[in-house]
């Protein structure tokens, strides 16, 4: 199963939990589980017309992505983390 | 930190932190562990330095009974990467009532002088009194424990704060250094003085490269004080590496929690400076005293564009692996790397280029190197010159001080020279004392006295809440941007609850870039002092040095008067904004309301304490 990892952003609204292994075939389809198995991450992850949230970068194991590329397939083992473009001061 | 547990690891009486009492009028030092009360003790930080405050009545910043607390985190010098923070705390001269009385105030920095500190064998140094010349401390380690000695200061008068730095660099090997510079020197004129802390970078190539502990007028407290300097010395104290904290360092420096701060070819996104180009597309980018035009300007200053005609070198602190710190340097005819400039960061290239009308990197490079030599807090003297400028376009026949107007970069380079030097006392004063003596304060941008960091008052509701400066003392500052939301119940819940968690690495000596989880601070306490807390027990001390915080500013006199925002923000609403402009004053008065219901109780069961 592919794993999603993410920042303390998202982690604080789920119990602290900091990464979860999701079964899907594509990155697109992988957000859409983990945002069904915590649907308080819904309006992290997507924006209100359903494309992903514009601030938000995806990177599939270490390779920063296009949003168009949330399309890439991805498999066993497979490492997506979900960063928020703006942080910091 | 000494620890004597008898069982359980989780008892923080069983704790104690070695303080240093130094007594400037007098010169008497007080050395002495001292047990800890509660957990907020323990882990230290403001957790800490704040009840030490919260025992003083304190009229005026200005005065020998207010102490400058100088003291480090539990895991300040630890193995946990980035555990380099030292914090000073004080009543603020620039942090003020609408009473007119000072309020508690932290400010923290990174690099190498906490971990100095920590290995002279102090968590914590107390300056009490005034030095009746200007001095600068050494606080030395030895074997029959700390050794403090007052030195005489008279060569670093007037040196800017590298000068200081290098100046004591040549002189006391194996050190770290925190040093005031003009600005802290001219204490009376200017508020928003900082202290600067010497960096490794620094020390070993001569580039003028401290790290600051900015906010809050920390250095114009030391400066009254007449301490120039203090000097850490003693040898690294470094432990081996357990497994356990390789995880966590792991996880810090090559995980997701720290990608928005790493390079690109590292995985990462580039740092604070890009976050211009997701605020952008918004027009959340403040320009022009914070009142975005839609013109598209603020690319001007986007990494991409500015990193051509430069070299952007990511480096960083002691020991740390994400290398945040982007600093431009003249890129040679031969594509090498020449002089270097200045760190960008996004908070000082916004306020010191694009929210002053200024839109080439080289002069805004020249700003915040004038800025930092002259040891004042960026975000403050930014905030304060934008509204010289704002002022002055809506008073073109009579403008204040120098004239100055958007886009004036000479005029811009006078005032920040001005306000560190007397010249411009209403600038060193800040902008809510400026903003009062014209009676124009709609316009003013700033809460309770401290200027707002780059971030639009019209897109942040919480701003009024935070307690140590608008962005790094309370997690809602770019909460519209990441989700859009504009309910009452959003931010009444935010407010009261993700966003004041956003100190908890204000207490443990963490970096907030690190990105480090609860569950690993909690790991890292446990590794690496032997105390043990759960994730629970650890945010719950955060929340009650929050709550403690917010009854020290009751306690200095404020009121519902002084959690508000810049009344334009209410009558003035920006159409340039890409969101519709949801803060009425409706609406704030009901998140109001809704804040300290839940605020109130948690404060009042402080009270008692």
């Amino acid at each position: 199963m592919p794993r999603i990892r993410f920042t303390n952003l998202f982690a604080e609204r789920i119990g602290g939990v900091s990464a979860v292994d999701v079964q899907a075939a594509t990155i697109e389809t992988a957000l859409r589980a983990l945002t069904d198995q915590h649907p308080s991450l819904m309006p992290l992850v997507w924006a209100k017309d359903g494309a992903l949230n514009p601030v938000m970068v995806l990177f599939l194991n270490d390779r920063q992505l296009g949003a168009a590329e949330i399309g890439t397939p991805v498999g066993p083992g497979d490492e997506i983390d979900i960063v928020p473009a703006l942080e910091g001061g | 930190m000494r620890t004597s547990f008898n069982g359980s690891h989780s008892d923080p009486r069983a704790v104690a932190y070695a303080r240093a009492t130094i007594n400037l009028a007098s010169r008497d030092v007080r050395i002495e562990d001292v047990p800890c009360r509660n957990l907020e003790d323990v882990l230290g930080g403001f957790g800490r330095s704040f009840q030490i405050l919260a025992e003083r009545t304190i009229t005026h910043a200005f005065t020998p009974d207010n102490p400058l607390i100088i003291n480090t985190g539990a895991l300040t010098a630890s193995n946990v990467m980035t555990g380099l923070r030292t914090y000073f705390s004080a009543y603020s001269p620039l942090k003020v009532s609408n009473k007119g009385l000072p309020a508690a105030m932290w400010s923290a920095g990174s690099c190498k002088f906490g971990p100095k500190l920590k290995w002279t064998g102090l968590d914590e140094v107390i300056l009490e009194g005034r030095a009746d010349v200007p001095v600068y401390l050494v606080i030395r380690h030895s074997e029959a424990g700390p050794q403090i000695s007052f030195e005489p200061a008279n060569d670093l008068l007037g040196l800017t704060c590298h000068e200081k730095i290098m100046w004591l660099r040549d002189r006391y090997a194996d050190a770290h250094f925190a040093a005031i510079g003009p600005a802290g020197e001219h204490y009376e004129d200017c508020f928003m003085a900082a202290v600067a802390l010497s960096t490794e970078n620094q020390l070993r190539s001569g580039d003028d490269k401290c790290r600051w502990a900015g906010r809050g007028g920390m250095g114009a407290v030391m400066g009254y004080k007449r301490v120039l300097a203090i000097v850490a010395q003693a040898p690294d104290r470094i432990t081996k590496l357990k497994p356990e904290i390789r995880d966590i360092n792991k996880a810090a420096s090559t995980g997701p929690g720290s990608r928005k701060f790493r390079e690109k070819d590292k995985g990462g996104l580039g740092g604070t400076w890009s976050n211009y180009e997701p605020l952008e597309k918004f027009h959340f980018v403040p320009q022009n005293n914070f009142r975005p035009t839609g013109d598209g300007k603020p690319e001007l200053m986007f990494r991409d564009h500015v990193q051509p005609d430069f070299v952007v070198k990511a480096e960083s602190c002691f020991r740390c692996g994400i290398n945040c710190h982007k600093n431009v340097y003249e890129k040679n005819a031969d594509g090498t790397r020449g002089a270097f400039l200045a760190k960008f960061d996004y908070e000082p290239v916004d306020l010191l280029s694009t929210n002053i009308g200024i839109h080439d990197p080289r002069k805004a490079a020249t700003l915040i190197s004038l800025v930092d030599r002259l040891g004042m807090d960026n975000i403050s003297v930014g905030t304060t010159i934008s509204y010289v400028m704002d002022y002055n376009e809506r008073h073109p026949d009579a403008p204040i001080l120098n004239g100055a107007r958007f886009g004036d970069f000479d005029k811009a380079r006078e005032l920040v020279e001005g306000a560190a030097t007397g010249k411009f006392p209403e600038v060193g004063r800040g902008v809510k004392r400026l903003s009062e003596s014209l009676g124009e304060t709609g316009y003013a941008m700033h809460c309770k006295g401290l200027e707002f960091p780059a971030y639009q008052p019209d897109t942040n509701p919480g701003y009024p809440w935070a307690i140590a400066g608008g962005h790094m003392s309370m997690a809602t500052y770019m909460a519209l941007a990441l989700e859009g939301n504009t309910s009452l119940d959003y931010w009444a819940s935010l407010i009261t609850g993700r966003g004041l968690l956003f100190v908890r690495d204000d207490l443990l000596g963490l970096c907030k870039f690190a990105g480090v989880t609860a569950d690993h601070a909690v790991e890292g306490l446990k590794h690496e002092i032997g105390f043990e807390v759960t994730s629970a027990e650890l945010l719950a001390a955060v929340r009650r040095s929050f709550m403690r915080a917010l009854w020290l500013e009751r306690k200095q006199g404020y009121d519902r008067s002084d959690y508000t925002l810049p009344s334009e923000v209410f009558d003035r609403p920006n159409a340039n904004l890409g969101v519709p402009p949801f803060v009425t004053r409706e609406f704030f008065s009901q998140l109001s309301d809704r804040v300290w219901a839940v605020f109130d109780r948690e404060i009042d069961e402080i009270a008692k304490t």
